[in-house]
């Protein structure tokens, strides 16, 4: 069964895999930049990682750029990327839904690494979610299968080391990756 | 009115080693302008120029991000006046080559035509400051410190429409080569 995961195990992760990145960069290019914050998280707000977002707020280390549409988050993950910077899409499966073509044209055509943290609105908790009743939750795998974007689940705290795995995955294929954040943060 | 391919000049002389983001019509005439310029085109995802020069102008800020989009560009994402105005950074220039048409797909009108007034917009998104230029002297006359003063700024160019479209002028590389291009010179792999 799934289980809920605190939002200081999520963020103290993603500290950790901002971290990771910069590190990589450093030993890979001659001018990696210089910034006070360690990553980005780009976020179209998402009830289902709510407290997330609350605890960035108090957050000095990571930056909170909120975007009025994933259309937006996707394409300045791009900018971000080519001028050395790590990033993190916070959004919700009905985002992905609004924002293919520049997944599309961006993450994919444009091999950006671009790693997405995906909320499963509504998702049952004793439901499979390709096989819940509502369409929101359940086309969410199948399109990322349609679009070629590895993605998980992250179904309790066990699962968070997925994270930096998928984040990692979308550095080295040059595109997308997902995790699905299962059951609502707490 | 303004000759898109005169502002693209006065900017290819002026733009130090700004980052530039063109997108559409802009697009053909920039790339015989500053064909080593450190740019990339908004291709294959229209309405992405200004949140393209947003990321880069925060990744880089030591470096001024001068993004040439279009009304019916930015039109597509509209709510990126207010991303970009929340995020205030202070070396972004959005130019906005105003024609009142979608140029590149046949000339229909945009939505609203030319009554659209981004100047309003942006100052309502909360842009620090945002003009309207119609005549190519005053143009030329005031690029200098557009090009310096706090962003972000956005400028709407009355312009007329450019010469080439990237429907008449297919060339130049495709997204994912400019991007790469780009990442290369700004950040520099070691060999």
């Amino acid at each position: 069964m799934p289980e809920s995961i605190p939002a200081s195990l999520i963020i103290d992760t993603l500290k950790d895999t901002f971290r990771e990145a910069r590190a990589w960069l450093a030993a890979e290019v001659a001018e990696p930049p210089r910034h006070a914050h360690l990553g980005w998280i780009l976020s179209v707000p998402d009830t289902h990682q709510r407290t997330v977002l609350a605890a960035l707020d108090k957050e000095q280390a990571i930056r909170v750029l909120t975007c009025a549409t994933e259309d937006e988050a996707t394409t300045i993950a791009a900018g971000l990327w080519m001028g050395g910077e790590p990033s993190v899409l916070m959004i919700q499966h009905a985002g992905l839904y609004a924002s293919v073509n520049t997944l599309r044209g961006v993450a994919i055509d444009g091999r950006v690494p671009a790693f997405y943290m995906i909320g499963l609105l509504s998702r049952e908790k004793d439901t499979d979610p390709r096989e819940s009743r509502h369409s929101m939750v359940r086309y969410c795998e199948p399109l990322l299968d349609t679009f070629g974007v590895p993605h998980a689940r992250l179904e309790g705290p066990d699962d968070v080391p997925l994270i930096p795995e998928y984040f990692r995955l979308a550095r080295e294929r040059r595109g997308p990756a997902a995790v699905l954040v299962g059951l609502e943060t707490i | 009115m303004l000759a898109p391919e005169d502002v693209l000049r006065a900017i290819a002389a002026a733009r130090g080693d700004a980052i530039c983001v063109p997108t559409m019509t802009t697009a053909p005439a920039w790339r015989t302008l500053a064909p080593d310029d450190p740019s990339v085109t908004c291709v294959g995802f229209m309405g992405g120029a200004s949140s393209l020069g947003l990321g880069l102008a925060l990744a880089r800020p030591d470096r001024r991000v001068i993004v040439f989009d279009g009304d019916g560009s930015l039109l597509m994402q509209l709510g990126s006046l207010a991303t970009i105005a929340g995020a205030q950074p202070r070396n972004l220039t959005h130019l906005v080559f105003k024609n009142g048409v979608y140029h590149t797909s046949g000339a229909q009108d945009i939505p609203g035509g030319l009554t659209v007034d981004f100047v309003l917009m942006a100052k309502g998104a909360g842009y620090k400051n945002a003009y309207a230029i119609r005549e190519a002297t005053e143009f030329k006359r005031r690029l200098p410190a557009l090009l310096t003063e706090e962003g972000p700024v956005l400028v709407e160019l009355h312009t007329g429409l450019a010469e080439k479209t990237p429907m008449t002028d297919r060339g130049g590389l495709p997204f994912h080569r400019q991007a790469e291009a780009l990442r290369v010179k700004l950040l520099r792999p070691r060999a």
